[in-house]
């Protein structure tokens, strides 16, 4: 990969450097251990792992995923064996990818997460938080993302808690995602990450059964990305905070289209499943795109999207 | 949950492989057989092993299916290719109904453990429906016949004996009985409705050969999930060892998603759900929960 110059794609989320802005997003990516035949680690600006809870949680019952018009429905319920088994088992060898490594938590209060918070501030590292306060499977009725103040001070107890970069993870399934954007940035987060899922369903009328085991799941993929792109475009409109796009990355032109609608950086997520090597590869077209638009830093082209004017 | 002591359906030298359409045959009814040339995937797969197929170009289907090697196909002496069968069923399967000589598609692959050495005693592969495509390979690999992976793995002892079992539903279902039939490798029937072999289920078989003077001392089965369930109560109540191949439905394939989690028992007694790509999809018996 000789000729990529690492300072035309550096990115600077308010106190999160990050080598260029293409990252992987939770969930999509496992421990990037299962990666490994198909990616090359090193050349991805952040590598988020999948979702860390404080204790054990055994994931929702099968059928986890189904298929739907060019879309992914998901519950599985943030299957995962708890933050010391991840410190124990998956920290060393993330660490050793060269490639900035951002622990993406969750908790059912604001002490879970002050809890993760301190335990992260205490290893050296990890590049920064993400906190996943838009699962609907964990807060137990009460979705902290759902609620500006609520968002402010979960962010403020990992603020409080550890020097490290925190990027708040929302939720499309609110009337006002800008509202729960500026209560990220009251709380001091360096970045809120747009969008989780969509929440959904997939019905066998047959049966008169909903597919997922869990009956409610999670819209992912190319189906969400205008849904997402529209979401990027509000907050970054109304909110002054750093902004990592996701929804449906599938293609380079889909990097550049949330890049000019003012995301700073994007996660890759759904495409990963169906196209493992692509996120490594759009580091590679994204040199490309700098190169032919002329910029010093991918950062100029952020948010010059010309939205029309009425007359 | 997903402990990460190992993960033997994990492998490190999987790649995403653009593929071409060599030809496309009907092998029973509403089932096919692809042809794909893809030289880097038929050098590496193993019988067991499994790979998935995505329609390139389009977003929808948007995901990857898994399909399981029925065998590989050589080129001047060398593996040039893989043979896979399938089911027209879902909405990539009637598609790929579609695919003609020159087509691409998109593979990633070689997935999962595959199924353990055949060893010397009597070798009993138990298939269901499309679940008969595996034991193809393994039949070839066992009886000498075919070597698979590079370096293929060393075989010092071969089966005394080999059986599949095949069960479907009608004979018009029976697929690939023209390469079944093979020097060393006893072919039996069943269908439910008694038009080809034995009428009933292929449990019968097996139950028949546990009790005939050469029982098998393994059994290998992969088949819809009432079948599996049925032949591991067999194998377990009359003590022979036996690893059932899953067909669990998966996004991706290689362990990124957790969607293909099975239910399987721990070393403590305890259960866990497990990844069927990264851990399987071929599983001892005994491992194995099934629900409703």
């Amino acid at each position: 990969m000789s000729g990529i110059s690492v300072n035309r794609l550096e990115v600077q989320l308010n106190r999160l450097s990050l080598k260029n802005p293409i990252l992987v997003a939770s969930g999509t990516f496992g421990y990037a251990k299962e990666m490994q035949a198909f990616v090359d680690f090193s050349q991805l600006g952040g590598l988020i792992p999948k979702t860390i809870t404080p204790t054990p949680r055994i994931g929702n019952k099968p059928p986890r995923t189904v298929e739907t018009s060019s879309g992914l429905l998901n519950s599985i319920g943030l299957d995962n064996d708890g933050l010391d088994t991840f410190i124990d088992k998956h920290l060393h060898y993330l660490l050793g990818l060269g490639a900035s490594v951002i622990a993406n938590i969750a908790g059912k209060t604001i002490d879970d997460f002050r809890m993760m918070a301190e335990r992260f501030a205490s290893i050296d590292g990890v590049a920064g938080l993400e906190l996943n306060i838009s699962c609907p499977n964990v807060t137990g009725g009460v979705d902290m993302g759902t609620d500006p103040k609520l968002t402010e001070e979960v962010v403020r107890a990992v603020r409080e808690s550890c020097d490290l970069p925190v990027i708040a993870k929302l939720t499309p399934n609110v009337t006002n995602v800008p509202l729960i954007a500026q209560g990220a940035k009251e709380g001091g987060a360096d970045a809120v990450s747009l969008v989780n899922t969509f929440q959904g369903m997939a019905v066998n009328w047959r049966q008169r059964k909903p597919i997922l085991g869990n009956g409610i799941g999670g819209l992912s993929g190319p189906a969400i990305k205008p849904l997402a792109l529209r979401i990027v475009y509000q907050v970054a409109s109304k909110v002054e905070i750093p902004i990592i796009g996701i929804g449906g990355i599938s293609s380079i032109d889909d990097v550049m289209e949330f890049l000019v609608a003012g995301a700073s950086a994007v996660q890759i997520g759904t495409a990963n499943f169906y196209n493992p090597g692509l996120s490594s590869q759009l580091v590679v077209d994204l040199e490309r795109i700098c190169e032919e638009e002329d910029c010093t830093n991918i950062s100029e082209l952020v948010g010059t999207l010309q939205f029309p004017t009425q007359k | 949950m997903s402990a990460e002591a190992s993960l033997p359906g994990l492998v490190p030298s999987a790649q995403q492989i653009s593929a071409v359409v060599v030809e496309q045959e009907t092998m029973a009814t509403n089932t096919y057989r692809l042809r794909l040339r893809c030289p880097e995937l038929a050098r590496q797969i193993r019988p067991g092993q499994f790979f998935m197929v995505k329609e390139p170009g389009t977003n929808d289907p948007l995901l990857g299916r898994p399909f399981a090697l029925f065998d590989i196909w050589d080129e001047n002496g060398e593996p040039a290719g893989i043979d896979f069968g399938y089911v027209a069923i879902g909405k990539l399967t009637h598609l790929m109904t579609h695919w003609s000589p020159g087509d691409p598609v998109q593979l990633w692959g070689p997935l999962g453990n595959g199924f353990p050495e055949p060893g010397d005693g009597h070798l009993m592969m138990v298939a269901g429906g499309i679940g008969q495509t595996p034991f193809l390979a393994v039949a070839r690999e066992a009886l000498g016949l075919k070597t698979y992976g590079r370096p293929a793995r060393p075989l010092d002892v071969r089966p005394s004996k080999l059986t599949l079992a095949y069960g479907v539903r009608s004979r018009e279902f029976l697929a690939g009985i023209e390469q079944f039939t093979m020097d060393g490798l006893d072919l039996q029937i069943a269908t439910d409705d008694g038009t080809a072999g034995h009428h009933g289920f292929v449990t019968q078989l097996l139950q028949n050969a546990i009790q005939s003077e050469t029982p098998p001392d393994k059994v290998f089965c992969c088949g819809p999930e009432p079948m599996m369930e049925a032949v591991q109560k067999i194998c377990l109540r009359e003590n022979v060892a036996c690893w059932l191949s899953l067909e669990s439905p998966m996004a991706c394939g290689f362990g990124a998603c957790f969607s293909c989690v099975v239910p399987v028992r721990q070393e403590d007694g305890s259960w866990d759900y497990k990844r069927s790509c990264v851990e399987g999809p071929v599983f001892p018996a005994e491992r194995l929960i099934f629900e409703d």
